[in-house]
């Protein structure tokens, strides 16, 4: 090799390490968040995705907010509200020192424009039923809201706090049109709109007026320049960023890596105990095999939800004992103990006096009908292992389970369908009754009630809970479906999936909150060392 | 020579409707529904009909398809039923950068793929003709996706020495030229192999030949026996299998921009296919294919300047 090569070489490779020092993302007061996905548009109401809210909620205020624990309403944009004895009104005296991003002072009349806009069959939005049933929703004067139900909405103030509901500006909408959430967005958030790079960057700037944070967070105002979220959708790719500094934060690290990272100095590793994302598998209750209790009940029996937990999720993830969260509004610890514990012995003896008895194949039958059904799910991270750990189980006590998983192109269609006897999924909630409303109620059938479960109980004591206009009542009617539901074994719950929180040497501050899946939250109390 | 030209542009009209025709009803054959992807998993069936009669799905598949050609022929590729943006505005943002990717790849990979082969075939049977050999095995073998995070393991995590999420900016300026390295050397590794392989055997051929000995006899420096009267002679199916191996280079561009977050048309295609995004996913599937054909034409029209013979056939 001639010396001016050698020279050249060793001069381009100076170059590039010299100048890739700062290769790292991590340059002045902007935070660098990591994520596996995008969303498809940022209208508050137009998308059901977690990728949405976990920037909605940045970018947005809602009239209250929800405090770490999940469970505890806090003002916001509201400072105070007042709910009249027969439940059906709702007035919200407004903060007077809200400001939009562009300047413009918030009043009455935006609060009634977007929960209108949310509510509202005609804007043809998959939330609007979150809002309860709107009779009509007015403003007093410029810091008051009434918001007039037709009937008592137990869930309406957690809805309220949901990102669905989040308070724009009209004149942005109008503006926009379609392209309201895709080219920009005027809202009241902590933090700006700057830029939308689809399957690449979302970058936003502090809102230089914002002082009005949550009281769940020490400092009001937001302390951070400017946030990039970076979709990175290779995990391994992720991982690989975070350890080599080129981002700043992120809650998307695979359950693989967690220990290995916090092992790594610098790095602060962060579990939201509260957060509320579910995995089960639900049947349909009306297919032959899985119509039979007993069946339901020994597949509950016989799953090993403890392995699963460790196996699947590297023991991140906590099996689930009841079928909703304990840390949800609600949650009722009487069902939680009628949930059968894993015994794989008693569930055999259960399939046996139920008249399942083992075939020359060791699957069991009954009447001519063998012990077997199929399971449809999508192919994503978990469920290709969970339903494997689960056809080892159910083999064991002579079920044979068939399992189908699908591609997320054609999954959610195929979940829409009669076809299969039993389905897995996960899910995010804010409470009990929002979560048995959606998926148990007789109305919500075929999608998202896929169980098929149409029960005149279920729909009556769902009704009460709903529209009750006391605590005790609605905890009440609530606890009362958790144990019918736990009693007919319509769901195995499995785990709950957890959220963990990973941040840099140079974050300070950032605790994750996790509220439909956003981590950060409104993005305050954080702050960058350098 | 222009005959030959308008010829293989007048074949590629047919091609291009078929990759249409098809790439329209696979779309349609994949047993999805966009309007439930759009609602999303809560939604109840009245909003997912209200969303299918908004996207004119409930329209007889034919007609769809007789909507769709009227209005590509207009140029008009139709809007994302995701988030509302013109397909093309869509195509031209991440075509750039899936070009430059590409540009980056094969700008050092073919010199190096064929000085890899006229090396290994001058030196044939040497040990580092072997060295090359086992080099380019070892490219054609090893999966994109596993050079790409080695890559990222090594220079980025283990040494920090280049980024790798995502592209800060065009590749002409210093963070954009950093940040195309290693995706570039990935995409470009599978290359080198194929490329290697063809020209080693080609020149092998060629160096046997007559008219090689001819040239030797006259008493013409080695060097100039191998560049001028071998190598030419031999590029004709080097440049065949360039040419081939650029359409399968779309392919690992696809899984190349998927590990180092590179904005390309590779992950558009994959985000417009996994949301049911038809006509982004109909979009990237002509811009793809249009490319493929534009790089056999441009092969043939090529083949037709090195061998002189191919253009009277």
């Amino acid at each position: 090799m001639s010396k001016a090569l050698k020279s050249l070489l060793i001069a381009g490779a100076a170059a590039l390490t010299v100048g890739s020092m700062p290769a790292s993302a991590q340059q002045g007061n902007a935070l660098t968040i990591l994520r596996v996905i995008d969303a498809d548009k940022y209208d508050p109401i137009r998308s059901t995705a977690t990728a949405a809210a976990e920037i909605v909620y940045m970018l947005a205020d809602t009239l209250v907010s929800i405090d770490f624990d999940m469970k505890t309403i806090k003002p916001l944009l509201a400072k105070s509200w007042t709910i009249s004895e027969d439940g059906k009104t709702y007035t919200f005296k407004l903060r007077d020192d809200v400001k939009f991003c562009d300047g413009r002072p918030m009043k009455a009349e935006d609060v009634v424009y977007s929960l209108k806009r949310w509510t509202d069959p005609a804007s043809k939005s998959p939330v609007s039923f979150r809002g309860g049933p709107v009779k009509d929703i007015k403003a007093t004067d410029d810091y008051t809201v009434v918001y007039e139900l037709k009937e008592p909405y137990a869930d309406l103030m957690f809805q309220l706090g949901l990102s669905f509901a989040s308070i724009i500006d009209k004149a942005s909408v109008e503006k926009l049109g379609e392209n309201f959430g895709v080219q920009g967005f005027n809202a009241t958030g902590p933090y700006c709109w700057v830029s939308w790079t689809p399957r690449q960057d979302f970058v936003m700037k502090k809102n230089p007026h914002y002082a009005w944070g949550p009281e769940i967070y020490k400092n009001p105002k937001p302390q951070v320049e400017q946030i990039v979220w970076r979709v990175i959708p290779e995990q391994n790719t992720l991982m690989a960023a975070m350890q080599a500094k080129q981002a700043d934060a992120t809650y998307y690290m695979p359950y693989i890596a967690i220990d290995t990272i916090s092992r790594v100095p610098g790095m602060k590793v962060q579990q939201q105990k509260n957060y509320i994302y579910d995995a089960f598998m639900g049947f349909k209750v009306d297919k032959p095999v899985v119509k039979d209790e007993a069946i339901r009940k020994a597949v509950n029996m016989a799953t090993n939800k403890d392995a699963i937990a460790k196996a699947v999720y590297f023991g991140k993830g906590a099996p689930m004992q009841s079928l909703l969260n304990p840390s949800v509004l609600d949650y009722d610890a009487k069902s939680a103990s009628l949930m059968p514990k894993f015994d794989p012995a008693a569930a055999a003896k259960l399939l046996d006096e139920a008249g399942w008895k083992p075939g020359s194949d060791g699957i069991r039958e009954k009447d001519g009908q063998k012990a077997t059904f199929t399971v449809y799910g999508l192919r994503n991270a978990v469920n290709p292992r969970i339903s494997e750990a689960m056809q080892a189980d159910l083999r064991k006590i002579g079920i044979d389970m068939k399992i189908q998983l699908w591609d997320a192109t054609v999954g959610w269609g195929k979940l829409a369908t009669q076809e299969f006897d039993a389905f897995y999924m996960s899910y995010p909630y804010v409470t009990a009754n929002e979560a048995l409303n959606l998926y148990f109620r007789s109305t919500q059938t075929p999608t998202p009630n896929r169980m098929n479960w149409k029960n005149e109980k279920t729909d009556q004591l769902l009704a009460t809970a709903t529209t009750a206009t006391d605590d005790n009542t609605r905890k009440g009617a609530n606890a009362a479906v958790q144990q019918q539901l736990t009693d007919a074994s319509v769901w195995v719950p499995l785990v709950s999936e957890p959220m963990w929180l990973v941040t840099g040497d140079r974050v300070e501050g950032a605790k994750p909150h996790g509220v439909y899946g956003a981590g950060l939250y409104k993005g305050l109390d954080i702050t960058l060392k350098r | 020579m222009l005959r030959h030209t308008l010829e293989r542009l007048l074949l590629a009209v047919p091609v291009l409707f078929g990759v249409l025709l098809l790439g329209f009803f696979l779309m349609q054959v994949v047993p999805t529904d966009p309007a439930i992807v759009r609602a999303g998993p809560t939604a109840s069936m009245e909003v997912i009909e209200a969303i299918r009669q908004e996207l004119g799905l409930n329209e007889p598949l034919w007609k769809q398809f007789f909507i769709y050609i009227g209005r590509l022929l207009q140029g008009d590729l139709g809007v994302s039923i995701i988030n509302n943006v013109p397909v093309t505005q869509e195509l031209g943002t991440t075509i750039g950068p899936t070009l430059e990717l590409m540009l980056a790849s094969l700008i050092w990979a073919i010199p190096l793929g064929i000085a890899m082969g006229t090396v290994g075939a001058y030196y044939r049977g040497t040990f580092l003709d072997r060295i090359i050999m086992a080099a380019s095995v070892a490219g054609v073998s090893i999966p994109v996706f596993f050079l790409g995070l080695t890559l990222i393991w090594f220079l980025g995590f283990q040494y920090q020495l280049l980024p790798f999420t995502g592209r800060p900016g065009p590749i002409w300026t210093w963070e954009g030229f950093k940040a195309v390295i290693m995706p570039a050397i990935t995409l470009g590794g599978v290359f080198v192999g194929p490329v290697a392989r063809m020209t080693r055997s080609s020149v092998l051929d060629v160096l046997g030949a007559d008219h090689v000995r001819t040239a030797r006899a006259k008493g013409l420096p080695e060097r100039t026996v191998v560049s001028r009267h071998a190598l030419r002679n031999a590029l004709v199916p080097v440049v065949t299998l360039i040419g081939l191996q650029i359409g399968f280079l779309l392919g690992g561009a696809v899984v190349t921009e998927t590990v180092f977050s590179w904005p390309g048309i590779g992950r558009l295609a994959v985000g417009a296919i996994l949301s049911s995004d038809l006509p982004m996913a109909q979009g990237t599937i002509i811009v793809l294919s249009l490319g493929f054909i534009l790089v056999n034409l441009a092969v043939d029209v090529l083949y037709a300047v090195l061998d002189p013979r191919v253009r009277g056939a």
